[in-house]
């Protein structure tokens, strides 16, 4: 009996069928994976290679990172500042958002990307202060628009520089593979 | 001026700027999909991701403690002392560490609101304006003496607001009042200083320096008038070179008498009677000559009274003789009692035999606040009584109501809540929706103590004069306005000739003129060429106070009046006496709290309910068990409570917390244990304070059982044999 | 096969080892009232869930530390033992560290704590009954802090979600700004500098934080040996907490 039912599996065209089944399902599940790796939508497609390519400064926007665990968002007020004495802030439809959010004093909604899961307790300023660069983990800025992280932030990439950064420096290394240094 | 406005605009700016919550489920899509708002102008003094700490003042009880609170982001995070602050030198109590939990509490009044009718919580929103009107027609269509505000006990820059507003209108000066106030008889102590001191103030007791110190029922570690300034004294007691000795005489092992050497269990109401006999037999001891104050003191007669056997008032008499700074404490339930006024005398006067008023490790009058002309103290329970009969007999027209809970802090039988029918008009100010909130017309929520302006003055628990300042730490969350900005815009819309009396644009003008005469003054933790400078130190600092140690030494007295303490009288039929007493954690504005209901109680262990305390040999006579719910009898009324076996409670006495028992004042405390205040009667002392611990009472059983949340059930569990042996 | 090396796992504990300890509590239960107030600090500072009426009384109440008293005697010679503040006594040799079988429970070599690593965490509650003071939580559920409570949230202390086990950390995050603030400016953490919720908050300063590797220290210049124990010294955990008994 069973066998007559699931027979037509057996059959050329049945397993084509089978096939398409399970690639359509396959395909499905990629997307949908996709779609959570994705980054999100912002409210600004902010273009970073422009204003780094103007020589700005990663910490004149984001100078939190020298001095304490967040980085920050630049405030409106900050982005006014040059925007106001440009051209392209009124013409531009990119910076529409901008010209709202400045004209009504409201925040702009942005998405972060650049996030570690909430029991990783990160700082930034140790990083800065042992000479690592921003782009050695967020990526070259010059190549993207809105800014994409280069590597997914785990704890094996997180350990990998931890190491290596203290081969020969025993105390150190105790420091910074002990779980205790991000983990609380 | 515009300094002041820049300041607001700051705060506002911080809040719109504030971080929405980050998702904090862990790793999940979710947190990928966070939302971060950056500020659209970045704060003064502000920097991504790190805190600002702003000092201000504890509002939750009257003892004004001074705070640091940490904020980021424009949300405040975690509240801890003033470290320069005279009061508590940088700590605080569970109370004030939980006072987040009121700022964040989810069940706040948020917008001014008007309801259909009193108790029926069918809230209708106003906008500002709108209530601002319902103030000023009050004001203005009402005869003056008919006004009355009562505002809560602390007396802080909105008590003198309304005082000089209430003068300029004619209306009856405000009445303060708090449960607190009630609990620790501050009128009799205030009275009874005033007959053995010379002066009518609070004495401060300087626990730190005292050899012996005799407790006569003052829970100072508890909820006793500072209790964070007295656990430092406390604690430097026991510091000393020569530890410091602690005896407590009370019918129930409070946290204070569980921290004592010697727990001296005597009948309540005996107190003073005992005091008496301790200094006859201390005098004795020491082969003076008997003061003419103890002469009538018949020993063996206070013995059979209090229950107190003869050789331990002996042993306790040639400690007091051969102490080197002897030091006695009257308290709250010693005082309440008809003959209150005479126990705390006859208390004083062991200070007095001792000598040591003005002395180091002795009794002083508490410092003069900055500030203030005259010593106002808040309303006794027979003046509250009075306030009543006003009300009943329609004296009053317009109530406003502040910074305190008549329904929940007065006992039943005083009947508040029959009284407010006759009353046309009720507005609260409460931030919370609390029992009388929701028996009024109009609710117009005053900001929560951290989003405040304001000053207080200090009126028991310092060494020096002090006004401790408050100002916002965080931008209001909802849509509340301060009450005194609401009163001062009222009364510029009633205008004419009145309206010049406080000519303020709002409560921080009104401060500023108030601080006016302390700018001159030199001798203090700051000074400042003017007002603008002075009131940004005010603010940094956390509040002005002196530099000079300020404990007025009194007048001495003599002991040449014959003193007699009468037997205590009890009111009603029972078995057994009522002890009520205010919880530690809870107090009484706590129980919305949620992790102050976590909190166990520190003598019992019970979390979030009441409970009866209860000797267990009786339990055990009259087949009680723990966790049984047995219904307590008064004159007054009945409460349903479930029982806990103390061990460390004399049998004749039964004792409830107050904290719990609300009907209303948000989720965490509705319909939750019971307030003994429904057990009260209506005896006052010579003060005029409550004689609440003279209460008969019976027990009946009910066959039922309520399990309390204990966390020692756990410790019993698991912890068995924890601990060393002492 | 490769030798499993106890240190890199984290089992250090394991081992029975002498020695002096980084950070260190000190007691005095003469001085304390019993009052609460730590309990307070810790919750509000470590982002701590209540558990409600019905959850506390099965004893689930997530408190970090708790005062414990014991009765002695009965009425009129009734005594109450002094009060004593349990939290987790960082031991050198933790009991709760070999049981858990996905390292969660550690010791940390550069701090010398027990750590609880709560995205390792898998909820055997082994550490928990390993535990002679019994001072670790579970989190039985997912524990409501309705809006807007969340406020309060502190965003150096990790939320815990149900199934996670927690307990005191001595503050670490307070550890870790003090020693970066220090690490700044080019210097030690100094001793006072900065101390745990719980000592923070102590009105009667009965709880003192520091570096017991610094004999300078408060910790180790109130060391009194006539007064001072540790609690169940005989099971050799080597606690970092130092108790002084009452007189």
């Amino acid at each position: 009996m069973i066998k007559n039912i699931f027979g037509w599996l057996f059959s050329p065209l049945g397993r084509i069928a089978l096939l398409i089944g399970g690639l359509t399902v396959l395909s499905l599940a990629v997307w949908g994976i996709s779609l959570t790796q994705a980054s999100p939508e912002q409210p600004i497609q902010f273009p970073h290679n422009r204003h780094v390519n103007f020589g700005i400064q990663c910490l004149y926007c984001h100078p939190g990172a020298s001095r304490g665990p967040v980085a920050g968002l630049p405030t409106q007020t900050k982005c006014w500042g040059c925007h106001q004495q440009m051209q392209i802030t009124e013409t531009s439809e990119l910076l529409k958002p901008l010209v709202q959010a400045v004209e009504n004093n409201e925040p702009i909604q942005w998405v972060p990307v650049a996030i570690v899961p909430d029991f990783v307790q990160f700082n930034h300023r140790p990083h800065i202060a042992a000479g690592v660069n921003c782009e050695d983990c967020h990526g070259d800025m010059t190549q993207v628009t809105i800014a994409e992280n280069p590597q997914v932030f785990n704890m094996g990439w997180c350990l990998n520089c931890h190491k290596e950064h203290s081969v020969d420096n025993p105390e150190l290394r105790t420091k910074l593979l002990d779980c205790g240094t991000c983990h609380y | 001026m515009s300094k002041k406005i820049s300041r607001r605009d700051f705060l506002k700016l911080a809040g719109m700027g504030a971080a929405t919550g980050a998702a904090l489920t862990g790793c999940g899509p979710a947190s990928r999909y966070v939302v971060r708002e950056p500020y659209t102008q970045m704060p003064e003094y502000t920097f991504n991701g790190q805190s600002t700490y702003f000092a201000t003042t504890c509002r939750e009880c009257p003892a004004g403690c001074g705070l640091v609170v940490r904020t980021y982001q424009g949300r405040a995070l975690k509240t801890e002392g003033n470290p320069a602050h005279p009061v508590n030198q940088g700590k605080t109590c569970a109370r004030g560490q939980a006072t987040l939990h009121g700022l964040y509490n989810p069940d706040r009044v948020t917008d001014p609101v008007s309801q259909s009718t009193r108790g029926s919580r069918d809230f209708s929103d106003m906008d500002w304006d709108a209530a601002v009107q319902v103030v000023a027609d009050a004001l203005s269509n009402t005869e003056p003496a008919a006004i009355a505000f009562l505002l809560g006990p602390a007396p802080d820059h909105l008590f003198d607001l309304v005082s000089d507003l209430t003068g300029a209108i004619g209306a009856p000066a405000p009445v303060r009042y708090g449960a607190l106030s009630m609990f620790e008889a501050r009128a009799t102590l205030i009275q009874a200083t005033e007959s053995m001191l010379g002066e009518s103030r609070l004495p401060v007791f300087d626990l730190a320096n005292a050899g012996v110190t005799f407790s006569f029922g003052a829970n100072f570690l508890e909820t006793w008038l500072s209790p964070v300034a007295y656990t430092r004294g406390y604690s430097r007691m026991r510091k000393q070179e020569k530890r410091g000795y602690l005896v407590q005489f009370e019918p129930r092992m409070s946290q204070t008498a569980a921290k004592a050497d010697e727990w001296i269990p005597l009948k309540s109401g005996t107190e003073g009677m005992v005091a008496l006999a301790i200094g006859r037999l201390s005098a004795e001891v020491r082969g003076a000559a008997l003061p003419r104050a103890f002469v009538d003191v018949d020993v063996a007669g206070v013995a059979e009274e209090s229950g107190v056997p003869v050789e331990t008032l002996l042993h306790l008499a040639e400690l007091l003789a051969g102490a080197e700074r002897p030091l006695a404490i009257p308290g709250g339930a010693a005082l309440s009692h008809i003959n209150g006024m005479a126990t705390g005398e006859a208390v004083l006067a062991l200070n007095a035999m001792a000598g040591n008023f003005g002395q180091p490790g002795g009794v002083f009058l508490s410092p003069v606040p900055p500030n203030v002309d005259e010593y106002h103290h808040p309303a006794s329970l027979q003046e509250m009584g009075a306030f009543v009969e006003q009300m009943k007999a329609g004296d009053i027209q317009v109530l406003l109501v502040h910074g305190v809970n008549p329904l929940f802090e007065l006992p039943n039988a005083l009947g508040f809540e029959d009284a407010m029918k006759s009353v046309p008009l009720v507005i609260s100010f409460a931030t919370f929706p609390d029992e009388t909130a929701l028996q009024s017309d109009y609710i117009f929520p005053d900001h929560h103590g951290l989003e405040s302006w304001g000053y207080q003055r200090i009126a028991a628990g310092t060494d020096r004069s002090t006004l401790s300042g408050a100002q916002p730490v965080v931008v209001p969350f909802y849509n509340t306005r301060a009450t005194a900005d609401v009163l001062l815009a009222a009364f510029a819309e009633v205008g004419g000739e009145l309206a010049a009396a406080l000519p303020f644009a709002d409560e921080v003008a009104f401060m500023q003129d108030k601080l006016l005469p302390l700018v001159e003054n030199k001798d203090a933790n700051f000074n400042a060429a003017e007002i603008n400078t002075f009131f940004a130190y005010f603010q940094q600092l956390g509040g002005w106070w002196g530099n000079q140690i300020a404990f007025t030494a009194p007048a001495q007295n003599t002991l040449n009046n014959a003193m007699t303490v009468a037997a205590p009288e009890f009111e009603g039929e029972g078995e057994f006496v009522l002890l009520p007493f205010v919880s530690p954690v809870l107090a009484e504005s706590g129980a919305n709290k949620p992790w102050l209901q976590e909190v166990p109680d520190p003598t019992t262990t019970v979390m979030w309910n009441s409970w009866v305390e209860i000797n267990p040999d009786v339990g055990h006579e009259l087949g009680i068990e723990n966790d049984d719910v047995v219904r307590i009898v008064s004159e007054a009324g009945a409460v349903e409570v479930s029982v806990y076996l103390y061990p460390a409670i004399r049998p004749d006495t039964i004792a409830i917390p107050f904290g719990q028992g609300h009907t209303a004042y948000g989720r965490y405390a509705e319909g939750r244990g019971v307030n003994p205040l429904d057990l009260l009667g209506l005896k006052f002392n010579e003060a005029g304070d409550l004689a609440y611990a003279s209460m008969r009472v019976r027990i009946e059983k009910t066959g039922r059982k309520r399990e309390l949340a204990r966390l020692e059930s756990k410790i019993g569990v698991y912890g068995e044999g924890l601990g060393e042996e002492h | 096969m490769k030798p499993i090396d106890l240190n890199e796992m984290g089992a250090i504990g394991a081992i029975a080892q002498e020695a002096e300890g980084k950070w260190g509590m000190v007691i005095d239960q003469d001085l304390c009232t019993g009052c609460q107030a730590c309990v307070a600090a810790c919750s509000m500072e470590n982002n701590i869930a209540f558990v409600g009426e019905e959850d506390a009384s099965y004893g689930r109440s997530l408190q970090w530390i708790r005062i414990e008293r014991f009765w002695e005697g009965e009425y009129p010679e009734v005594k109450m033992t002094p009060f004593q503040p349990m939290l987790c006594q960082h031991c050198h040799n933790a009991p709760c560290e070999p049981v858990c079988p996905v390292f969660a429970a550690v010791h940390s070599p550069a701090e010398d704590l027990n750590l609880q690593v709560y995205n390792r965490c898998v909820g055997t509650r082994y550490c928990a009954n390993n535990c002679p003071y019994q001072v670790r939580v579970f989190n039985w559920r997912d524990y409501e802090r309705p809006e807007p409570l969340n406020n309060q949230f502190n965003p150096d202390v990790t939320v815990r979600r149900r199934g996670i086990m927690e307990k005191c950390t001595f503050c670490l995050q307070r550890i870790h700004r003090a020693e970066d603030l220090a690490k700044a400016e080019g210097r030690e953490v100094r001793d006072g500098e900065f101390t745990t919720a719980c000592a923070q908050a102590c009105p009667a300063d009965a709880i003192i934080f520091g570096r017991l590797d610094d004999p300078e220290s408060r910790v180790n210049q109130l060391s009194k040996p006539d007064r001072g124990y540790q609690m169940l010294e005989e099971l050799g955990t080597v606690p970092r907490i130092t108790y002084f008994k009452e007189g």
